[in-house]
């Protein structure tokens, strides 16, 4: 493998992990709620997007400053620029290219329900659910982006401590530990916030809702063609658990019976 | 802006990129040759005793000579799994006690599903864990058990305990949570993230979280604890393994800790509102206001010695939050141990899984 391949191998691997826990933090929300999308727009929703752009265009204004100054300036040298380029790509703090734009997606290319007439009501529902939670997911995102650029700007300022104090970063590693270490503070401190709890309480809320939905509608059709319903399960379930812990109560005397007898 | 710039020049570049590149080339022929085999968990060889709906009671098979004390039945809760105490044979709690001569026993409470979303802590305490140690207390014809409780488990025995002091020995707790709003004494940044975010939720939440999901995802758990070290999480799977790339011993404990890791149960429904409602929000347990089965457990009935372990550096379960049972329980023998790491290091770290287990097997002798 070439050095530049290793750094590009590198570069990916970064990409990868930041994906991974962005996704960790998705899937808090998505695995909850997967489901249809319905084509639907709300003017919330929309806000938190113009938001989200906007901070999105925030964190690549700094971050491609940033790079840019961190960049030799004689003998520029495009590996160490292309590794710099994608730890500090805002792409790869968020994956928001991959989960957003794919919620966006869906949001225009879902079906329509105009023409559904029993279960309108019911697929109007599950539409404002899937809007509320697009629109707490973006909002929450925007957070997340401002606490990355924040994080950015603290490491700049790390950085000039070091310059100034005469002790300049000298690997790619060292660069790469200061970076780590800066954002987890920042991130840390972002996540103890009482805005990120109220926003990721919210995006949570908006999951279960939707949950509640969608399930809402598998309950209507799966009455409509005689199958069990979720409620249906879980109030069998409830019972068997129910009947268990009598039947241990009941087995407790006998057993506390044969003990004394025993002794 | 020239003189903030790192001293990295393209030469240091391609260095670094090249060594890099080597060790990506070896880690990638280490891949290639590792097994399954190679990386099992608890594989400390243990005997199934006793099962009853998903949940089981092994005990261990001896590894010396038995010192003869009452048997230890390790009780883990419900997030995670109890192999965390077996990982590997170097790195094993369970291993430890055993060759210090203690008869050891555990309870799997399995992976319970959407069909356990009814089960409660009272199903947990007063049923499963009383009929482990009523089966415990026939095969060895002991009037009275040794409990080891740890983080969930710990609380589970420390309310049996409580409800059952003719029935325990002595009981040992490991980074077990009593106070869960004691996270706030030393309000530590990047420490006790659970118990902010737990109170973060509306109790109304939690309900409908459960309504829907039929239980606590251990997904959703899993990303809770991703979420307390944001940067660890963004690196594990990229320069972290890299490093451990550089060493085979490494890289099998990293898969290891990956299997326990990925091993994530979903938390029964109605178990799960207790733990976050009763528990987290509302702090029952220290202020003996926890009910189950309709009597409280109260700590004052605690009768027993205790051992209470803590790591120092728990980011998890924040020492104050397990420290605050001294004062509170119904015994003068109470004895805290300190450990270095953090909550899952001082099963796993080369150093403190060391001392906890003679420190265990130890206190336990004097008790026996």
């Amino acid at each position: 493998m070439d050095p530049f391949e290793s750094v590009k191998a590198m570069a990916e691997l970064w990409g990868r992990g930041a994906r991974s826990f962005a996704e960790a933090q998705a899937n808090m929300m998505g695995a909850l709620a997967a489901g249809p999308a319905p084509a639907a727009d709300a003017d919330a929703a929309q806000k938190a997007q113009a938001a989200y752009a906007r901070a999105w265009a925030d964190a690549q204004a700094v971050a491609t400053s940033f790079t840019g100054s961190l960049a030799a300036k004689d003998g520029h040298d495009p590996v160490a620029a292309e590794v710099l380029a994608k730890v500090f790509d805002p792409r790869g703090w968020l994956s928001a290219t991959s989960e957003v734009d794919a919620a966006l997606s869906r949001m225009a290319e879902g079906p329509q329900f105009a023409d559904l007439f029993q279960v309108e009501r019911k697929f109007a529902a599950l539409t404002a659910a899937w809007t509320a939670l697009r629109r707490r997911n973006l909002e929450h995102n925007t957070l997340m982006l401002e606490a990355w650029t924040r994080a950015t700007g603290a490491f700049s300022q790390a950085v000039n401590a070091r310059a100034e104090a005469g002790k300049p970063l000298e690997s790619a590693r060292d660069l790469m530990a200061l970076w780590i270490e800066t954002a987890n503070d920042v991130l840390i401190e972002t996540q103890r916030s009482d805005a990120f709890l109220a926003s990721q309480r919210d995006s949570l809320t908006a999951a279960t809702e939707l949950r509640l939905a969608q399930g809402d509608l598998a309950e209507f059709y799966s009455r409509m063609f005689g199958y069990p319903t979720r409620s249906e399960l879980d109030d069998l379930h409830k019972t068997v658990t129910e009947l268990r812990r009598e039947l241990r109560a009941l087995k407790r005397p006998r057993r506390a019976g044969r003990k004394e007898a025993s002794a | 802006m020239s003189s903030n710039r790192p001293t990295i020049t393209p030469a240091d570049a391609v260095a670094e990129a090249s060594a890099l590149g080597r060790r990506i080339a070896e880690g990638a022929r280490l891949f290639g040759e590792i097994r399954d085999a190679d990386v099992q968990i608890a594989t400390t060889p243990k005997d199934l005793v006793w099962t009853q709906d998903k949940v089981s009671l092994y005990r261990y098979r001896p590894l010396a000579e038995s010192k003869g004390l009452p048997p230890v039945l390790i009780v883990y809760g419900l997030i995670g799994r109890y192999t965390m105490a077996d990982l590997q044979e170097d790195r094993s709690l369970v291993r430890n006690l055993l060759n210090l001569g203690l008869d050891l026993w555990v309870v799997d409470w399995g992976n319970p599903g959407r069909a356990e979303r009814f089960v409660t802590i009272d199903d947990y305490v007063d049923g499963y864990l009383a009929e482990c140690v009523n089966v415990i207390q026939e095969r060895t014809e002991r009037e009275k058990v040794n409990l080891l409780g740890i983080c969930e488990g710990g609380v589970f025995t420390t309310c049996y305990a409580a409800l059952n002091p003719d029935q325990v020995n002595a009981m040992v707790l490991t980074i077990t949570p009593i106070d869960f709003h004691a996270d706030q004494v030393d309000n530590r940044p990047g420490h006790g993230f659970i118990n902010i975010w737990a109170r973060s939720l509306r109790p109304e939440d939690i309900d409908r979280l459960i309504e829907t999901q039929g239980s606590l995802p251990g997904a959703l758990m899993g990303s809770v604890f991703s979420m307390m070290t944001p940067m660890r999480t963004l690196t594990k799977y990229n320069l972290d393994l890299l490093d451990a790339l550089a060493d085979k011993k490494k890289f099998l404990n990293f898969l290891r800790m990956e299997k326990w890791i990925a091993d994530r149960p979903d938390h029964p429904g109605e178990a799960a509102k207790q733990w976050l409602k009763d528990l987290y929000q509302e702090n029952k347990l220290v202020e003996s206001r926890f009910e189950l089965s309709g009597r409280p457990v109260k700590l004052s009935q605690i009768t027993c010695p205790v051992l209470n372990v803590f790591a120092k550096d728990d980011h998890i379960i924040p020492p104050a939050t397990s420290r605050a049972l001294q004062g509170k329980i119904g015994t003068e023998d109470y004895t805290e141990l300190g450990l270095p790491g953090g909550h899952v290091g001082v099963f796993v770290g080369g150093k403190a899984q060391a001392l906890l287990g003679s420190g265990i097997a130890d206190w336990l002798s004097a008790r026996g």
